[in-house]
């Protein structure tokens, strides 16, 4: 009962608009909604889009890149911390302080480290070293990397918080039985600690897959989409058109074929966990 | 009695709506997006003649041009909207007038002649149905060139009046160490450097049937070829930081003589100002090379929300009139950069960049109106700033696969 209010606000807000968009992308409707129906046209428009097709590869490149090196980063940084450095405290700190600042700084940030006339090109060539090339931000084939990076750099720390918590769980009989069998650390936690850590794994993949799907505020202030539009991603895309040009149609069917493809990649993998829980729950 | 206490009634509903509308008659929300420094003192200028004249008004400033147009159409869908919003004319303003969200103001610009003062191809996108549903108050032009003089003297460089001149003199800077174009590589920086390179390849003509038809024909020809080619031809002469800069810095980089050109509207002078720079001396305006002359036209307007029915309120009535007044149009203009959207304003007080643009556009065929906010509808806008950026910034696509694609962006979008 207590959750009816609850249940009503996710109903209509959530799978209520899922429904008006779809219907939206449906029909004719450029700045304002109208209800004449074209059937699928507007797909057609937006699959014969070329920057649609560069914002949807950008998706996959940015999510494997961004996800896995959240992951490999973040689990390394944690597992070097729950080694017992000195001063944990304030590396946790030092990794953890780029969270605490919102994607719109962090792209600014980068966009001035990356950017070849004033930042890290041009402050190493300063120091003598004139051949040093590092100019990704302004190449359309690399673009979409400095995204990765700095997306990175920014949620590492929240990765590497959450690993760590994992690591201190694990019983400490394990390490003193690993020690008697005289297994190698690096072993111990290839083999044993990393499998039993699954469900933090599963946690900071929905958290980051999360983070990759709305990715918005990141691309708009590192590089605008550009050079061209060569690291622009579906969200911006979608928000685009709908505000920007006035696209409302062709903007919703955007944003329904990003929620399918989300569902798509996402959803067996959940189911896979999730039933795995349920069924190890059970034994 | 059963009528007395009617007409008492409608007395009393009169009586307190007259008084009502003393009150409130003059009352004027204004939505805006101009929250620069320069914007905002250009737009004190009507404000204080709207003020002087008894007028009361709102200032509603929301930063971000998609931002404010987004604010101003959700509060018309919400019942509550501001009784005067900056939009933008054409397509997009005449559908919110197929919905009745907007009043006409043709009372005021049929006692003002509106019709006769205004370049026409304004007037045609200003109107819906035969009637005024905005207030054009300028006219931004997009095909200038400015360049720094010291650097050409240096170099030993005439201004260049054709593209191959241009391509010439580029080449020479470039063989002296200074980057020739100062561009900020953003979509619709890179998108009013094309067509500058298309009115100035293909001609005035050309340009005006291209944009106004869409047409695949001329979409195709060899003419958009040659376009394609020399727009090509341009991509070494801009420098490695160029992608994502923002237009002022670019400005910045020629007034420094860093870079020797800059293709921009007309409102970069306002950089230059604030440079230290009087526009026309260190920095010179000359209108991009081209083969006849031509202004491609921008337009900032305002439009007026309907209060109650089509007519125009008191209050929207004054501030349409106001807007497009002479004196107006000379302060306001003059702190915007622009010029003024009335032709027949003395022209004698602006710098020597606007004076050449209002002689300019006495010569009704120089009239092109600008792909970005008014010329044409959004989407094909917006597909061809993609498209036009995407081409320039991919090192490795022929003119062919550039044209080509292209073509195919307009049709999809129009």
């Amino acid at each position: 009962m207590a959750l009816i209010p609850a249940m009503t606000i996710t109903i209509v807000c959530f799978y209520g608009f899922i429904i008006w968009t779809f219907v939206i992308s449906l029909t004719r409707s450029r700045l304002l909604p109208v209800y004449k129906f074209t059937g699928f046209e507007q797909y057609v428009r937006l699959f014969a889009n070329e920057r649609w097709w560069t914002a949807m590869q950008n998706l996959a490149i940015h999510g494997f890149l961004f996800i896995g090196g959240c992951v490999v980063f973040g689990y390394f940084l944690a597992i070097l911390i729950d080694r017992g450095v000195k001063a944990e405290g304030m590396f946790r700190t030092l990794f953890m302080l780029p969270l605490s600042m919102s994607f719109i700084v962090t792209g600014v940030i980068w966009q001035w480290v990356m950017n070849p006339g004033l930042g890290l090109q041009e402050a190493v060539r300063a120091l003598g070293w004139t051949g040093f090339e590092f100019n990704w931000i302004v190449r359309p084939d690399r673009s979409i990397y400095t995204l990765a990076i700095a997306g990175i750099w920014q949620q590492v720390g929240l990765c590497m918080a959450l690993f760590l918590a994992g690591l201190r769980n694990i019983d400490p009989n394990i390490w003193k039985a690993s020690r008697v069998d005289g297994i190698p650390v690096w072993r111990v936690y290839l083999h044993i600690i990393t499998p039993m850590m699954r469900t933090v794994f599963f946690t900071v993949f929905i958290l980051m897959s999360a983070i990759v799907m709305k990715a918005f505020d990141l691309v708009v202030a590192l590089t605008g989409g550009g050079p061209g539009f060569s690291s622009d991603l579906p969200a911006r895309f979608v928000v685009d058109h709908i505000l920007n040009r006035q696209e409302l149609g062709l903007g919703a069917a955007g944003a329904f074929v990003l929620l399918c493809t989300v569902i798509a990649v996402i959803s067996p993998y959940i189911y896979f966990e999730l039933k795995k829980e349920r069924g190890g729950r059970g034994h | 009695m059963m009528k007395f206490s009617k007409i008492a009634a409608s007395v009393a509903f009169l009586s307190v709506g007259v008084s009502a509308g003393a009150l409130h008659a003059q009352t004027a929300e204004v939505l805006h997006w101009w929250t620069s420094g320069s914007e905002q003192a250009a737009l004190g200028e009507i404000r204080k003649a709207f003020e002087a004249k008894g007028g009361t008004w709102v200032d509603t400033p929301i930063a971000g041009g998609g931002n404010a147009r987004a604010a101003a159409v959700n509060r018309m869908l919400g019942g509550d909207p501001a009784a005067v919003f900056q939009f933008s004319i054409g397509q997009q303003l005449r559908e919110l007038a197929d919905q009745g969200l907007l009043a006409n103001v043709g009372d005021v610009a049929t006692a003002e002649n509106w019709d006769e003062k205004l370049p026409p191809l304004i007037v045609k996108a200003a109107k819906y149905d035969g009637n005024y549903i905005a207030a054009p108050i300028n006219i931004h032009g997009e095909n200038w060139m400015f360049y720094n003089t010291a650097v050409l003297e240096e170099a030993g460089i005439e201004v260049p009046k054709t593209w191959d001149d241009f391509i010439a003199a580029a080449e020479k800077l470039k063989a002296a160490g200074v980057t020739p174009i100062g561009l900020g590589g953003q979509p619709w920086q890179e998108r009013i450097m094309f067509n500058s390179v298309l009115l100035g390849v293909a001609g005035r003509e050309f340009y005006a049937e291209l944009y106004s038809t869409l047409d695949d024909d001329l979409l195709k020809s060899d003419t958009m070829r040659k376009v394609f080619e020399t727009f090509a031809a341009l991509k070494p002469f801009v420098d490695e930081a160029s992608p994502g800069r923002n237009w002022n810095e670019a400005t910045n980089m020629v007034a420094k003589g860093e870079a020797a050109f800059q293709f921009m509207g007309d409102w970069a002078k306002g950089e230059i100002i604030a440079a230290g720079i009087e526009p026309g001396t260190t920095v010179g305006c000359a209108f991009a090379p081209a083969i006849d002359t031509a202004y491609i036209m921008t337009v900032d307007a305002f439009a007026f929300s309907a209060m109650d029915g089509e007519h125009a309120t008191p209050a929207q009535t004054l501030m349409a009139q106001v807007m497009l007044e002479p004196d107006v149009q000379i302060a306001f203009n003059k702190k915007k950069g622009s010029i003024p959207a009335r032709l027949d304003v003395p022209a004698d007080s602006f710098d020597v960049c606007a004076q050449t643009a209002i002689k300019t556009l006495q010569d009704k065929k120089t009239h092109l109106v600008s792909t970005g906010l008014f010329g044409v509808p959004s989407a094909v806008s917006g597909a061809i700033d993609d498209t036009i950026s995407n081409f320039w910034n991919s090192a490795d696509m022929s003119p062919e696969e550039g044209q080509a694609q292209f073509q195919q962006a307009i049709s999809y979008a129009k």
